[in-house]
C-alpha cells in the first residue's frame, strides 16, 4: 500500500519512486513520506512512478518540496493518466514512456526478487532492515531497531523493537519470533504496542490479524512460508542430494 | 627513558553515546591504573569541543601545546605530552581548542594515534559524546573499544547504537563497563539489573562501578581515585578493571547479589584480601 522507494544500481540512472495503486482517498504525499522515511541514505535524482494517480501541478510541487527536504530532486515522471502527464508537462518535467522505466527496476532487482531475506546478526538501535517478501532474522532486534516486510517478519531471537509485517497491505502476514517482547508491533495498516511483560521464556509466539486487530498467540510448529525449502534459494530439501551437488 | 618496547601499543576507545555516563571519569581513572601496573599509558583526549579529561587529571596548567600543535608541525609531540606528576608512566596529549572541529577529519586523527602509539603500551582515546564526526574521528582511529554505560534506558539505548556503529567499523573487541550502579535500588528493582543490561548489549562486561560520592570529590580535586590507592568501592573497581584489560583473571561479582548479611561479606572482602 505504501509507496516504495527504489535505489538505483546505476550510478547514472535515477533512483525510482513507485507509487501504490492508486486509491481515491489517498495522498501521494503523505505515501511518498512514509516509503523517504524508511530509506533515509539515498540522495540524488528520482523518477516518480505514478502507475494510475491523476497528479495535479499542486501534487507535483508538494511532493518535489518533500523531495528536496530529503535531498532527493524529481527528475522525471512516468503516468498513465492524461491529467497527470499534461500537470506534469506544465510545470516542465520530464515524461518518460512506461516502456522505458519499467523494465529498468526488474532489470536492477535481478530476475525475481526472493521470497525470503535472510538477515544474520543483531539489529541494534537504530538500525533499519527492510526486505521486499518474507524477512528471517537470525539474531535479536534490539529496543529502537525496526525490521519490516512485505510479507512475515520472523526473528529467530529476541524481537524487542518495532517488527511490520505486510508492509504493503498484506493482512495475512505474521510476525513470528521465539522471543516476542517488542515495543511496537504493525501489521499491515494495523499498529499495537508491545506487551508489558516479557513473555514466559521458551515459548515462540506469533502476531497475527484476528478480527482486524494485532493478536498474540503461541507460535505454529509450521513454518509461514508454506512449502519453505523450495523457496529458499540455494536450497532444496525434495531434490534428493541436490543441494550437495 | 622508558626502552621502546617491540609489542604494538592497544588503541582503545571509550566511548557511550550518551553523555554524561563517565567516557572522561573512566579514561582518567584507567590510565592512571594501567600507569601504576607498570604500563606505558597515553590519554588522548579526542573530544575537542568540550574537552575536560585535563581536568580530571589536574594537569590543566601544565598544558603548553595541544595535539593541533603536533598536527601543524609547530612542536614535536614529546612537546606536547604532558606527563603526570605522581605517575610518570602516565602522559596526556590534550585536545585542541574548539576551533580544531573545522578541519580536523579522520586521517588527522590516525596520524596522531600513530605517532602516539609508537612510545606507548595503551592509548586510550576519550570519546566525546554523540554519534556524529567526532566519534567517527576517534573510532576510525581505534582497534578496540569500552562501550560505556549506565543502568538506564536511555543510556543502554545509545550504547547499543554506539555497539552497531563500532561493529561496522571494524572496532574489535568492543566490551562493558556498567557505572553508576546502585545495588539497593538494583535489589528494590528500581533500577535496571545488570543481567537486563548484558542481555540486550550482549558484550563481556569488562567491569561494574558502583554509585560512588567519592568520585565526584576525586574530579574536583584532579587527583583520579585510583591515583592515591584509595579504598574506595570505585576506586578498586577501576583497578580491576585495568587488570582485566591486560588479561589478568580478577572474578567479577555482581554488587546486588553480594549483599547477604555480615558473614557473607566479610567472607567476600576476605578472598579479595587474598586476591589483592
Amino acid at each position: 500500500m505504501a509507496a516504495e522507494l527504489i535505489p538505483s544500481l546505476h550510478r547514472e540512472r535515477p533512483h525510482l519512486l513507485k507509487l501504490p495503486a492508486w486509491n481515491a482517498a489517498g495522498d501521494p504525499v503523505s505515501e511518498v513520506r512514509d516509503a523517504l522515511l524508511l530509506e533515509p541514505t539515498i540522495q540524488g535524482a528520482v523518477t516518480l512512478l505514478c502507475g494510475s494517480w491523476p497528479l495535479r501541478p499542486g501534487d507535483y510541487r508538494r511532493l518535489m518540496d518533500l523531495l528536496v527536504t530529503a535531498s532527493l530532486s524529481l527528475r522525471s515522471v512516468c503516468c498513465l493518466e492524461e491529467e497527470a502527464r499534461v500537470a506534469a508537462a506544465s510545470l516542465g518535467l520530464t515524461l518518460e514512456r512506461p516502456a522505458m522505466v519499467e523494465p529498468v527496476p526488474a532489470a536492477s532487482e535481478g530476475p525475481t526478487s526472493p521470497a525470503l531475506s535472510i538477515h544474520q546478526g543483531t539489529l541494534r538501535s537504530g538500525d533499519h532492515r527492510h526486505a521486499a517478501g518474507s524477512l528471517l532474522v537470525l539474531g535479536d532486534v534490539n529496543p529502537g531497531a525496526q525490521v519490516s516486510a512485505t510479507g512475515h517478519v520472523m526473528v529467530w531471537g529476541r524481537l524487542r523493537g518495532i517488527a511490520h509485517a505486510g508492509r504493503s497491505g498484506d493482512r495475512g502476514a505474521r510476525i513470528v519470533a521465539l522471543h516476542l517482547h517488542p515495543l511496537q508491533l504493525r501489521i499491515a495498516d494495523q499498529v499495537a504496542r508491545g506487551p508489558a511483560e516479557a513473555p514466559p521464556a521458551g515459548l515462540a509466539e506469533k502476531a497475527h490479524l484476528v478480527n482486524g486487530r494485532i493478536q498474540i498467540d503461541p507460535a505454529d510448529p509450521s513454518w509461514p512460508l508454506g512449502g519453505v525449502p523450495a523457496q529458499l534459494p540455494g536450497l532444496s530439501s525434495s531434490g534428493k542430494g541436490a543441494s550437495l551437488a | 627513558m622508558t626502552p621502546v618496547t617491540s609489542a604494538p601499543a592497544r588503541i582503545i576507545l571509550i566511548c557511550s553515546g550518551k553523555g554524561g555516563v563517565g567516557k572522561t571519569t573512566l579514561t582518567a581513572n584507567l590510565g592512571i591504573a594501567l600507569a601504576k601496573l607498570g604500563e606505558r599509558t597515553t590519554v588522548l583526549d579526542a573530544d575537542f569541543g568540550l574537552r575536560n579529561l585535563d581536568l580530571l587529571l589536574g594537569l590543566e596548567n601544565r598544558i603548553v601545546y595541544t595535539a593541533q600543535d603536533v598536527l601543524s608541525e609547530t612542536c614535536r609531540l614529546e612537546q606536547a605530552l604532558v606527563k603526570h606528576k605522581q605517575q610518570p608512566n602516565l602522559s596526556l596529549l590534550p585536545a585542541g581548542n574548539p576551533r580544531m572541529l573545522e578541519w580536523l577529519t579522520p586521517e588527522d586523527m590516525q596520524k596522531i594515534v600513530k605517532l602516539i602509539a609508537t612510545q606507548a603500551d595503551y592509548v586510550l582515546i576519550d570519546c566525546p559524546a554523540g554519534v556524529e564526526q567526532g566519534f567517527k574521528n576517534a573510532a576510525l582511529a581505534s582497534q578496540e573499544a569500552i562501550v560505556i554505560t549506565t543502568p538506564e534506558i536511555s543510556a543502554v539505548r545509545d550504547a547499543d547504537r554506539v555497539i552497531g556503529l563500532l561493529n561496522t567499523m571494524n572496532v574489535t573487541p568492543v566490551q562493558l563497563v556498567l557505572n553508576r550502579v546502585r545495588p539497593k535500588m538494583v535489589a528494590n528493582q528500581e533500577m535496571l539489573a545488570v543481567d537486563a543490561v548484558t542481555d540486550i548489549l550482549a558484550l563481556p562486561l569488562l567491569g561494574l562501578v558502583v554509585e560512588d560520592e567519592q568520585v565526584i570529590v576525586a574530579t574536583n580535586r584532579g587527583e583520579p581515585l585510583t591515583l592515591n590507592g584509595s579504598s574506595t568501592a570505585a576506586g578498586k573497581a577501576y583497578h580491576n578493571i585495568a587488570r582485566r584489560l591486560r588479561g589478568e583473571d580478577v572474578p567479577l561479582v555482581d554488587p546486588s547479589k553480594e549483599r547477604r548479611g555480615i558473614r557473607a561479606r566479610l567472607m567476600n572482602k576476605l578472598r579479595q584480601a587474598g586476591l589483592f
